[in-house]
């Protein structure tokens, strides 16, 4: 006990002596752009590479990150600052009967408790406001949240979730896109249907550019749910000041958007809730709404004090958005040389619990669906479909990657059933200068077929074996 | 509560701390030195890599007890006074670091890696960042870093070059 407060003394000196070697590098030239850039403005003109490609281009932030330097919303704390844990539901489907959080609130050093039935306006997303902040009576997936805890360490806040209890009543539910579709499957957001969204594109006549094909080719394929895994998962402090005003500091790659959604989940004036941005520890596109940020910000409103809540790993896989699975049906008719007539393709989403961004995902999958390959007669749909799990939403390409996963793979497939070489299928097919995309969008700066040839040329396509 | 004293980037520290206090929360909870990253927790990622006695180790798995007596060197400690080491100077001229997450941990881990073996192959870099896990990057950019930060630190003129370019004269 005599040695505390000597330990004390020599911390508060130490931490100043510690961060000498860092501060000093402040004084270090800073990172240098890249030399040959002009300094005029570059415009970029259609069929031309603007200079910026090859360059060796220096990010400005570099510095502080190889220094350990950049502050992350984890890298802050607040005096008095509180931790945040959540009670995830843990069952895919159920009516939450009855929350008992007495356990916890009397545990020492819980200084606040919150559950859905307290949180102003309990829903929001990017698209459909069809998420709740904790869930409230429904549950609809596994990661749900049910119930926050702030406590003054993120033991205590831990041990108090463990000691909440939740009576639920469980529901049916349907885990199979395929299945959800169907009119007689359980309704995860009833009354309304589980398809939730559509899209078609539609160009020219696929049966009769299917009538006019020397051969048809189908092919089925599927792709799995994805998580982001960022490297820093999603973080936030939210402090709710004495006079009803509201700061959240926060990993989040949509700030206009996330002030918004947190304005209303709270019912608040816009102009009482201040959000920063602060870095991202990796996005891609798992950082793009809001998640346990209204939570925080009534937890602190109840406790008084500033409050951060950082998902452990098994939070970021089981409650934050996914890349969706698809199954994607294609077939296309071809002639006996190789070139596409006609091309449908049905997609079908795996949409989660919540819509997230699943409406972006869907459109921009199905306007690529066929390609970028010149069809005449093209007829892609897309629905998007709740299921009990986790949700689904924007990840790098927003559906793109899927679709072309399956476009490419049935090309080869129909090149090898020709006999036809891979690469000159492609050539046969592929979007020239001033194509118009099935959308009718018509395309400049087009490179696909110089692209291919290099890029066969570079990895000796001819010589491969 | 357990003792703990550590000699921490050459500063003697020591604190009081609760038994299961991992040597990460010593580090960033009770010395601030936030710079080591916290990723998962249970020894899956690396950005919590810190050197203790020049091992390359996952702070998180190892208690703060268990560091008593020794030697760790985190982030803030790898730059010297008046230059950036050879590793940080190479990954922020290569584009090595973007979001920066993992670049604590992994710039840990590669200079433990140079500190036993000057010229590394590509394997050999491999195999040395494999506990470190990156999702920006796609790691090319690293190992190539690595690689040329090795170069440079093995090149007898360097320092006075870098020296040079650091304060401008060209
Ligand atoms: S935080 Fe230690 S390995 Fe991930
Ligand atoms: S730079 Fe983002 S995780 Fe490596």
């Amino acid at each position: 006990m005599t040695d505390e407060p000597k330990t004390l003394t020599r911390e508060r000196i130490a931490v100043g002596d510690m961060w000498r070697y860092a501060d000093d590098a402040r004084s270090l030239p800073a990172a240098v752009p890249p030399k040959t850039l002009p300094s005029e403005p570059l415009v970029p003109q259609p069929g031309q590479q603007t200079l910026a490609v090859g360059q060796r281009v220096t990010r400005p932030d570099s510095r502080n990150h190889g220094l350990g330097r950049t502050k992350y919303i984890d890298d802050l704390a607040f005096p008095g600052m509180l931790f945040a844990k959540f009670k995830r539901a843990g069952i895919a489907s159920a009516r939450i009967m009855r929350i008992d959080t007495s356990a916890a609130e009397a545990m020492p050093g819980v200084m606040a408790v919150l559950t859905g039935n307290e949180i102003p306006v309990n829903s929001f997303g990017p698209t459909f406001q069809d998420q709740p902040v904790l869930a409230d009576p429904i549950v609809r997936h596994a990661g749900d949240g049910v119930a926050a805890v702030a406590a003054v360490t993120e033991q205590i806040a831990a041990e108090a979730v463990e000691k909440i209890t939740v009576d639920y009543e469980p529901l049916p539910a349907v885990f199979d896109p395929l299945e959800a579709m169907r009119d007689d499957a359980y309704k995860i957001h009833a009354p309304n249907s589980n398809i939730y969204a559509s899209k078609v594109v539609r160009r020219g006549d696929v049966d009769k550019g299917f009538a006019q094909s020397d051969q048809i080719f189908e092919g089925r394929f599927t792709t799995q749910m994805v998580e982001h895994v960022p490297l820093e998962p999603h973080a936030a402090i939210a402090e709710w000041d004495a006079n009803g005003r509201l700061t959240v500091w926060a990993t989040i790659g949509r700030i206009t958007l996330a002030r918004a959604d947190l304005a209303r989940t709270l019912k608040l004036p816009m102009n009482r809730v201040r959000l920063i941005g602060t870095f991202v520890g990796g996005n891609f596109g798992g950082k793009n709404e809001i998640s346990q940020e209204p939570a925080l910000a009534l937890l602190s409103k109840k406790a008084g004090r500033p409050v951060k809540g950082v998902f452990t790993r098994n939070d970021e896989f089981i409650s934050s958005t996914t890349r969706h699975p698809f199954i994607m049906e294609y077939k296309t008719g071809v002639t006996k040389d190789g070139r596409i007539l006609a091309r449908s393709v049905r997609l079908i989403l795996d949409g989660g619990a919540y819509c997230s961004w699943s409406a972006t995902t869907l459109g921009k999958a199905c306007i690529l669906a066929s390609g970028p390959y010149k069809i005449d007669n093209v007829h892609s749909e897309a629905h998007v479909i709740y299921t009990n799990k986790t949700m689904t939403g924007a990840m790098r390409g927003f559906g793109a990657p899927q679709v072309c996963f399956a476009y490419e793979s049935h090309m080869d497939d129909i090149a090898k059933a020709l006999g036809i070489d891979p690469l000159e299928i492609r050539l046969r097919n592929v979007f020239d200068e001033g194509t118009s995309s099935p959308t009718g969008q018509v395309l400049h700066s087009v490179v696909v077929r110089e692209s291919l040839r290099n890029a066969a040329d570079r990895f000796g396509w001819e010589t491969r074996s | 509560m357990t003792d703990v004293t550590i000699t921490v980037n050459g500063s003697v520290r020591s604190a009081s701390v609760p038994p299961e206090t991992t040597l990460l929360k010593l580090l960033r909870d009770v010395f601030q030195l936030t710079g080591t990253k916290l990723g998962c927790d249970v020894g899956d990622c690396g950005a919590c890599t810190v050197l203790v006695d020049g091992m390359a180790v996952n702070a998180c798995l190892m208690l703060a007890a268990q560091a008593d007596g020794r030697q760790v060197l985190t982030i803030e400690g790898l730059a010297m006074k008046d230059r950036l080491h050879p590793l940080q100077k190479v990954f922020e001229e290569s584009g090595a670091l973007q979001c920066g997450f993992c670049g604590p941990g992994m710039l840990l881990s590669a200079k433990a890696l140079l500190d036993d073996n000057p010229d590394p192959s590509s394997h050999d870099i491999r195999d040395a960042l494999a506990g470190n896990l990156c999702r920006c990057t796609g790691y090319s950019k690293i190992v190539e870093a690595v690689q040329d930060a090795a170069r440079a630190m093995r090149d007898p003129r360097t320092e006075d070059t870098r020296q040079l370019e650091m304060h401008g004269h060209d």
